[in-house]
């Protein structure tokens, strides 16, 4: 058996940490706000005072902390090619199914590895209706417990290896994938360079590209838009959305993209300006979930006390648009490894569905009634469901890992 | 119209000074990547030193009371549809009684202590160029201003702010220097009371919307030379740069302005970052001290609406990022003078000057950036100089008021 550098990981936050958080927290200084601006302008003013009163007083950390520490988790080294080791944090959960189906699960911004954690008793479950996962949820470099890179350069290259290498040093030399968010962005690339070899098969919870149909590459999904943006309200107002999106919600992108350090000295000093930054985008981003003061609070905490802090997370803007003049996708072309989607209607976006086809080969589809962007969180059982049904026997992935169908 | 101005002294309480040393003292910072330099955004050992600075050796007091030399005061401004806000300005006269009286509006990271070095050049009396009384306020939501408090202040509304200001103190007809979204202001002020208050304007940041075949072919046609046009490629490509890696301060503050102001108005750090990295890039080689920069950084953080408020004008006049900021302008027939500044990132083609208004005037200057007034005080002076001057293009634009004695 090769040496290993995999420790066990247990959360532990210094309580120097936990002290300087609430003597800031003691100093807060509030802004104004506009006369009825509800959600208009950013996340509201007495949202914003209620968290903060119960972070000072009545958020218990380390009970869910306690929690947290229930998950296997684990950290290891990862080299990647020019950037020496980074030690990654993941939580690996094994299930009783011997021949279950290795399985990749990435977050994405502002998420994190807890975004599995109600997946978990899903995919390990063992059943004679349902395949069984073996999990491994990794906190993306610079997120969670994670190192972060030291130098610039930290692409879509690099993620995809750090990824891969992690789930070759766990023995897993053949797997499949799932990501939302930058998940999902990552994920292009990552099947674009290890797929059919390792990555046998992938799932997005955020099916987007920059990628669009022409007369000359893709006629055929282009008359199909044609149509469906003609005839097909719910296309429509998918596209109608994706442009409000483009034109209202992309500040923090842009800023991040740009001015990543700019914006880190708020983040990193301010506990109330991370909160805000990040809350905004759980109550946007997420489909009437009836978020609890204690889970928003959990969430930003794992920001605020992450190994890099919470300015390092927002660098992967930067580094995969290459300070926003190239865009994300550049490099990673489309892929015959089988992929499936899943649409939610709470997703910032949507394109018409035949531009799914655009990112991969297209296997499995499924389409969701209720749910938003963070739909491992939001809607467990429907995302697990979905996984269920494209690995499944009868479904269109089944087997694709040799030897691990996912059934004893 | 507004009720008589009373003199105003910044008097910021001992208890803002001593919560922003503890908060100084609490500062946490990030790390930064190996060899990032500025291009990730303001760098680390930077603002440490100025934090430290900020921390151990600024003095506030000193800068309060030398503030507190320039004649200020605020007054109550009835906006239409906005009730009343109470606006703060610098007021300073010449001894030449027909002074011409300008209204310097300043921009975003700016403020009114923009117009300081260039007080004692405008009004100073001379035969060889004309004297200015000299009004600069804080625009709403900035230093001493009040903030408007319900949503819908857009562009009208700054202009009207401004020039009920002017009328309240007299002076019914005017000239107005501005850049930055002083120059913003100045394109909706003179549309609304351009030739019958404002007689003339002068800007040292030109810009405004690209031509159209209907709104200026000759324009049109020139843009579209651009791939065989050398000189018009290199201005466009500064235009290029600054949307690609310049502009997310610009979306972000005219989108969610709400959300940035938590941290800005909690981290006095966050602030100084947000804020510095502006002052350090757009201004053309100026040698920031650190006091310079506190000062400045602490009129944000001490100002009377709270660090949040001033990036709300970019949502105002935008409408969230609806629509450029010059919806509903037009060209106007105003005199229009123009003040090239090498170092502003916010630059065009110099032919699409014309597209704002009547120019009359055009100084090209060999150094100062967006900044002019702060970097290059005696060259911004010289343009209003020449501008306004005997033999200048709007010499005795305000009937009455030459100038000169």
């Amino acid at each position: 058996m090769a040496e290993t550098t995999e420790k066990p990981f247990t959360l532990s936050v210094p309580d120097a940490d936990i002290e300087l958080l609430h003597k800031k927290l003691e100093l807060a200084r509030f802004p104004d706000e506009l006369e009825g601006a509800g959600w208009d302008y950013g996340a509201p003013l007495a949202d914003i005072k209620r968290l903060v009163a119960h972070w000072k007083q009545g958020f218990d950390w380390r009970k869910a902390e306690a929690e947290i520490n229930k998950l296997p988790m684990f950290t290891r080294d990862i080299e990647v090619e020019g950037h020496g080791k980074l030690n990654i944090h993941y939580v690996h959960q094994k299930s009783e199914v011997k021949d279950a189906i290795p399985l990749l699960f990435v977050h994405g911004w502002p998420g994190d590895f807890l975004e599995v954690r109600k997946l978990l008793p899903l995919l390990t479950a063992k059943s004679s209706d349902n395949p069984s996962f073996h999990v491994v949820a990794i906190s993306l470099p610079g997120f969670g417990f994670s190192e972060a890179p030291k130098k610039p350069g930290f692409a879509g290259r690099q993620y995809a290896e750090v990824l891969n290498n992690l789930m070759l040093s766990l023995g897993y030399n053949e797997y499949v994938y799932q990501g939302g968010d930058w998940g999902h962005i990552v994920g292009m690339h990552t099947v674009h360079h290890f797929g059919h070899k390792h990555i046998k098969a992938w799932h997005s919870n955020m099916p987007l590209s920059s990628r669009r149909p022409t007369l000359l590459t893709h006629p055929l999904i282009l008359i199909n838009t044609v149509f469906a943006t003609t005839f097909d309200k719910s296309a429509r107002e998918g596209i109608a959305k994706t442009l409000k999106f483009v034109q209202k919600g992309r500040g923090y992108f842009m800023e991040q993209a740009t001015k990543p350090q700019t914006l880190g000295y708020s983040l990193e000093d301010s506990p109330v300006g991370l909160l805000a930054w990040i809350y905004e985008k759980l109550v946007g981003w997420t489909d009437s979930y009836p978020w609890t003061d204690d889970e928003v609070l959990e969430w930003i905490s794992i920001y605020w006390f992450s190994r890099s802090g919470p300015a390092a997370a927002g660098r992967i803007y930067y580094e995969m648009t290459r300070g926003n003049s190239s865009e994300i996708f550049a490099g990673a072309q489309w892929s015959s490894v089988p992929l499936g989607v899943s649409y939610f209607p709470g997703e910032l976006g949507r394109m018409p569905k035949s531009w799914s086809h655009l990112l991969g080969k297209l296997v499995f589809e499924s389409e969701h009634d209720k749910g938003g962007h963070f739909a491992a969180f939001e809607q467990p059982e429907k995302l697990a469901g979905d996984l269920r049904k494209m690995y499944g026997k009868g479904g269109p992935a089944h087997g694709v890992v040799p030897g691990k169908n996912g059934y004893d | 119209m507004g009720s008589w101005a009373r003199p105003f002294t910044v008097a910021v309480p001992d208890a803002d000074i001593e919560l922003l040393r503890k908060k100084l003292e609490l500062a946490t910072f990030p790390d930064e990547l190996q060899g990032a330099g500025w291009d990730y955004g303001a760098p680390l050992a930077d603002i440490k030193r100025l934090t430290t600075y900020w921390k151990d050796s600024f003095d506030w007091r000193k800068s309060e009371k030398a503030i507190n030399e320039l004649p200020q005061f605020t007054t109550d401004i009835e906006v239409d549809g906005f009730g009343s806000l109470n606006i703060h300005f610098v007021h300073q006269k010449s001894k030449v009684e027909n002074a011409i009286p300008l209204l310097f509006v300043h921009g975003w990271p700016g403020h009114f202590l923009e117009v300081r070095k260039l007080l004692p050049i405008l009004t100073s009396e001379s035969p060889d160029h004309p004297s200015f009384h000299v009004v600069a306020p804080s625009l709403p939501g900035f230093g001493f201003s009040e903030a408007p408090n319900k949503p819908g202040f857009g562009g009208f509304q700054y202009a009207e702010v401004v020039n009920k200001l002017m009328l309240s103190l007299g002076y019914d007809e005017y000239v107005y220097q501005g850049g930055d979204l002083g120059h913003v202001v100045g394109v909706y002020a003179t549309n609304a009371y351009g030739n019958k208050h404002i007689k003339a304007w002068h800007t040292n940041m030109p810009f405004y919307r690209a031509p159209t075949l209907f709104s200026n072919p000759l324009l049109f046609l020139e843009m579209l030379t651009t791939p065989f046009n050398t000189r018009m490629q290199e201005q466009f490509a500064a235009a290029k740069r600054f949307r690609t890696k310049g502009m997310g301060y610009f979306v972000l503050q005219a989108t969610k302005p709400q959300t940035l102001g938590y941290s800005l108005a909690d981290s006095p750090v966050g602030l100084l970052a947000w804020i510095y990295e502006k002052l350090h890039k757009a201004v053309d080689k100026y040698p920031w001290t650190e006091n310079e920069v506190l000062e400045w950084i602490s009129v944000y953080w001490f100002s009377r609406a709270g660090p949040a408020a001033p990036q709300h004008m970019y949502y105002g006049l935008t409408h969230g990022n609806e629509h450029d900021l010059f919806e509903g302008t037009r060209w106007t027939s105003t005199p229009l003078g123009v003040g090239f500044f090498p170092g502003e990132p916010v630059r065009l083609p110099k032919s699409w000057v014309h597209m704002i208004g009547k120019v009359l005037f055009e100084s090209e200057h060999d150094a100062g950036g967006h900044f002019a007034a702060f970097e290059q005080p005696a060259r911004l002076a010289g343009d209003l100089q020449k501008m306004f001057g005997k033999g200048g293009p709007v010499y005795g634009i305000v009937p009455g008021k030459d100038g000169y004695v």
